[in-house]
């Protein structure tokens, strides 16, 4: 904890990039995404739209998870809130809204919605702890999936068939192109991490982190365990609804099967391996575990010179990575990558007094 | 100011607490004391909202508080430390301190995610006042940016008193605050203690087994054994009631 | 009425499957504090072995003959003549396959044994002591790695495996109404009843299972009184893959062997949470409620309905009793 930092105000220690390696390391990435952004090829491009549209997932789930300790194996269910309602909020009002402005009525109908199905499934987290929750997450997921997969709600949902959702258009500005919505999750994204990083460093985020070390203490300096966890679950709902709406936008078709377990399980095994409760955990989170399997398939296709009988090799080696890189952070680095990030940093600030 | 009426608890067939009744007066330091398993930590709990009694009523400037839940007693100026540090044990000195104005502080979700205008100034304001009020105070500016895992035991128990400070409370419950420390460890957090009482005329209630620091800080003693209150005066008065002395050395022989 | 006692039959005897399975992940829990997520996959994992060392194996060319089919002269004598579908000819014909049932189920429990044991030692040992967090979410990474080494090992479409006891229909009448089951679904029942009731008996009579106990209630004071507590984590990892290739088998048997399998497990979980994770009894009562509720569900809505029951069940059960049916609450000393 060396501190060779000379500050002369409360508001300059308050900051969030308080030293210079900090802002060097922001600013650089955010001009790389930028550079990124306009000359990449589109296939880069779909990749990092993925990582984005799950970023902004998993910052939801590291508000929940990470902040206030709440574990979640259901919250892909969010994602498919977000996603459907925005879709069935278009259909449904196509005539009444005009398309310049339709995205600015569907993505908040979508996001509080999603916060509000939040609400009701985070109601066990005020009476039990931990694992239960874990399981009531997850049968919730269950459920949300069965219920749109029903042929009765089919007439909105489109039932296992799924649903297409138009491109968003913003004040006529219609973004049809990868590369554009690439923007707005960009953008989003960005929006995204600064919202769960402004959380953190004020009172209802402190409030969060409280509960997690320990509830009856944070409950005996007046905070009300009801009140802050069904916000940090509605707070977290809301960023997967987010994200599941420039989902629908994004994808030409969204299907229930997108939505299963598999989904949730990935949501938490970014945010473990990019690291719990930490701002940027997310960001290296999501990286990682969108390019592996991206990197597996590149170099499985050269290995194998794209023989058809070990292309269905591939699908069950991807998914052994993913498990095992989950478990591999689990039980050499449980904090994830931010901490390895962190150390550099942290050398980089002692340099040339001390390394390590 | 604090005041507790015929208190009853019981855990099962167990009576923790049997008719227990005292008054904190405002300004002052009052002790409670008693041999392991008295109910000491029975009553602060009881007190500070994590135990429903069976029976009796607890007060506060008037107003019964008995069934309010923890979060609430906060809000009305209660204020307390446990046996067993409960830091926060993820965070640094300093956000740990910071908690301690949650109840003050009037930030709204909206605006937290935006970190804008009211926000931005009520957090600045926040730190400068425990900067001033409790962290130059209880002297642990150097310590300030240091995660809670680092510290010794000793500074530990500082942090946690200095974050019941940040409350600005009314009434501040020091459970055990000297448990395990050594004598110069204990003359410093009595002296704290005493400051306390002293610059903010907060009211204090205690429990401690170091029986010399508590005949030398308490105005007020009250003595528990096996849940009940077998007596309670002055420091003078308690130490000659044979009760007292019986329940600590046993009967004369 | 006779409808409904059909289907309640029916639901019983899933339910005593699903108790089967649940054993696995209390004892797990009991003994180490972590609710293993991956237990589907575990049961996956058994019904595979039991596929392979029923049919795969018995089926290579190096197999002696009477391991694919036990066909002695007696056997052929008494198959002469008889009609089709008759339950003697299903006596017979589990006769015939009676080796490879019986290589297939000691094979199944010896291999499972072992996949339990390396999970225990490679992944929750180094792990001891640590959170509980970090070793249920080993147990989450488990279910992709599980997942995805089933799909590299059994590439080959599963075919059918034999049945463990002879499949003949029995019929009785009840409340006027005929009742049908098979023969095989009521001795599966009788194994997962007797497995779990010998498990509860176990835990509660033996030394070993005082040692899981003492265990389960503070692990470093067990240590330091002089049990294994290492040994006493594998034995419950051995304890649940073990019952788990019992109901892998099982499962193989009743729905075909996929790696779908795998999902059961989280049916069986909200099952377990609803009995109250360390609750024998609970989760007994759980198990055979989900049982018969799915088994109503499927009757009156459809089948598909009933795929969602455990979750639906958890829930509500959750709402209004946070530990369980029989769970016990945790005290929280302040």
């Amino acid at each position: 904890m060396i501190n060779a930092n000379l500050k002369s105000t409360y508001a300059a220690d308050e900051r969030v990039l308080n030293n210079r390696y900090k802002q060097m390391f922001v600013y650089g990435m955010a001009l790389l995404l930028a550079v990124f952004g306009a000359f990449a090829n589109d296939y880069l491009i779909l990749i990092a739209c993925k990582m984005g549209l799950l970023l902004i997932a998993v910052v939801g789930i590291n508000v929940l998870t990470g902040y206030t300790g709440l574990v979640s194996l259901g919250h892909a269910a969010f994602v498919a809130i977000g996603a459907y309602s925005v879709t069935i909020f278009q259909n449904v009002t196509a005539g009444f809204i005009p398309d310049p402005v339709m995205i600015f009525f569907a993505v908040p109908f979508a996001v509080f919605l999603a916060a509000f199905i939040g609400v009701i499934v985070g109601l066990p987290s005020l009476r039990v702890k931990g694992l239960y929750l874990a399981v009531a997450t997850l049968a919730a997921n269950f459920i949300v999936i069965f219920l749109i997969e029903q042929d009765l709600f089919a007439p909105w949902t489109g039932g296992m068939v799924g649903l297409t959702t138009n491109a968003p258009n913003i004040f006529g500005w219609i973004l049809d192109s990868k590369r554009e919505m690439f923007g707005l999750i960009a953008l989003v994204g960005f929006v995204t991490l600064l919202m769960a990083q402004n959380l953190i460093r004020t009172r209802i985020g402190r409030a969060f982190i409280a509960i997690r070390d320990r509830d009856y203490s944070a409950e005996i300096l007046g905070i009300s365990l009801l009140k802050y966890k069904l916000m940090s679950f509605s707070i977290s709902a809301a960023f997967c609804g987010l994200s599941g709406a420039l989902f629908a936008y994004f994808y030409a078709r969204i299907l229930p099967e997108q939505f299963e377990l598999d989904l949730s399980l990935e949501l938490v095994a970014a945010l473990i391996v990019g690291g719990m409760g930490r701002t940027m955990g997310p960001v290296f989170g999501v990286i990682i575990i969108v390019m592996v399997p991206e990197v597996i398939k590149i170099t499985f296709g050269a290995l194998t010179g794209d023989a058809a009988g070990m292309a269905q090799l591939r699908a069950p080696l991807q998914e052994i990575a993913f498990g095992a890189l989950l478990v591999f952070f689990l039980l050499k680095e449980p904090l994830g990558i931010n901490q390895i990030v962190d150390r550099m940093l942290r050398a980089a600030n002692r340099w040339p007094f001390a390394r390590g | 100011m604090l005041k507790v009426e015929d208190l009853h608890l019981s855990f099962g067939g167990i009576k923790a607490l049997q008719g227990v009744n005292f008054e904190a007066r405002a300004g002052e330091i009052t002790g409670v004391i008693g041999p392991n398993g008295a109910g000491k930590t029975s009553l602060f709990n009881a007190i500070s909202g994590f135990y429903t009694p069976d029976k009796g009523r607890v007060s506060f400037e008037g107003r019964d508080i008995t069934d309010l839940r923890p979060d609430k007693k906060a809000e009305l100026g209660l204020a307390r430390t446990f046996q067993n540090i409960a830091l926060f044990r993820g965070m640094t000195v300093l956000d740990n301190i910071k908690l301690g104005g949650h109840t003050r502080l009037k930030t709204n979700l909206w605006q937290a995610l935006w970190y804008f205008g009211s926000a931005q100034r009520e957090e600045l304001e926040l730190r400068r006042e425990i900067e001033e009020r409790v962290i130059d105070f209880l002297e642990i500016d150097h310590i300030r940016k240091y995660p809670i895992t680092m510290l010794p035991y000793g500074l530990q128990k500082r942090v946690e008193l200095g974050r019941a400070l940040a409350m600005r409370p009314k009434v501040l419950l020091l459970d055990e605050p000297v448990a395990g420390m050594n004598r110069e460890e204990t003359a410093d957090m009595a002296r704290f203690i005493l400051d306390v009482q002293e610059q903010f005329g907060t009211t204090i209630l205690l429990v401690e087994h170091d029986m010399h620091m508590v005949m030398d800080i308490c105005s007020h003693i009250v003595v528990l054994n096996f849940g009940q209150q077998i007596a309670s005066g002055t420091p003078a008065e308690v130490s000659r009631n044979p009760d007292v002395i019986e329940a600590y050395l046993g009967a004369a022989a | 009425m006779g409808q409904f006692a059909q289907f309640a039959i029916n639901g019983l005897m899933s339910g005593a499957i699903y108790a089967l399975i649940a054993i696995g992940i209390v004892s797990v829990f009991k003994a180490t504090k972590v609710v293993n997520f991956a237990h589907g996959y575990l049961i996956m994992f058994g019904a595979y072995f039991y596929f392979t060392f029923s049919v795969v194996v018995p089926g290579q060319e190096w197999a002696p003959a009477w391991l694919a089919s036990w066909q002695p002269d007696w056997l052929l004598a008494a198959k002469e003549g008889l009609p089709m579908f008759s339950p003697m000819g299903a006596v017979l014909d589990w006769v015939a396959n009676l080796p490879r049932i019986l290589f297939g189920l000691v094979g199944a429990l010896f291999a499972n044994a072992v996949v339990g044991l390396i999970i225990e030692r490679t992944l929750m040992r180094p792990l001891m002591g640590q959170s509980i967090f970090a070793m249920i979410m080993v147990t989450v990474g488990l279910i992709s790695i599980m997942s995805g080494s089933a799909q590299l090992i059994w590439t080959a479409d599963a075919a059918n495996v034999p049945y463990i006891a002879p499949n003949m229909p029995i019929r009785f009448e009840l409340f006027g109404t005929m009742i049908f089951i098979f023969g095989t679904d009521l001795v599966n029942m009788v194994i997962a009843l007797l497995l779990f009731g010998g498990i509860v008996a176990f835990v509660r009579f033996t030394k070993g299972g005082i040692a899981i106990r003492a265990t389960a209630e503070d692990s470093s004071t067990a240590y330091s009184m002089g049990i294994s507590v290492p040994k006493v984590f594998s034995r419950a990892w051995v304890l649940a893959s073990t019952t788990g290739a019992i109901a892998g088998a099982i499962l193989a048997t009743r729905n075909g062997i996929s790696p779908s399998l795998g999902l059961f497990g989280f049916s069986v979980l909200a099952i377990v949470l609803m009995g109250g994770l360390d609750s024998y009894i609970g989760v007994f009562i759980a198990a055979m409620s989900v049982g018969v509720m799915e088994a109503m569900t499927q009757w009156q809505l459809g089948g598909d309905w009933a795929e969602i029951v455990p979750y639906v069940a958890v829930l509500v059960v959750l709402i209004w009793r946070p530990h369980g049916l029989m769970g016990q609450k945790e005290v929280e000393r302040i």
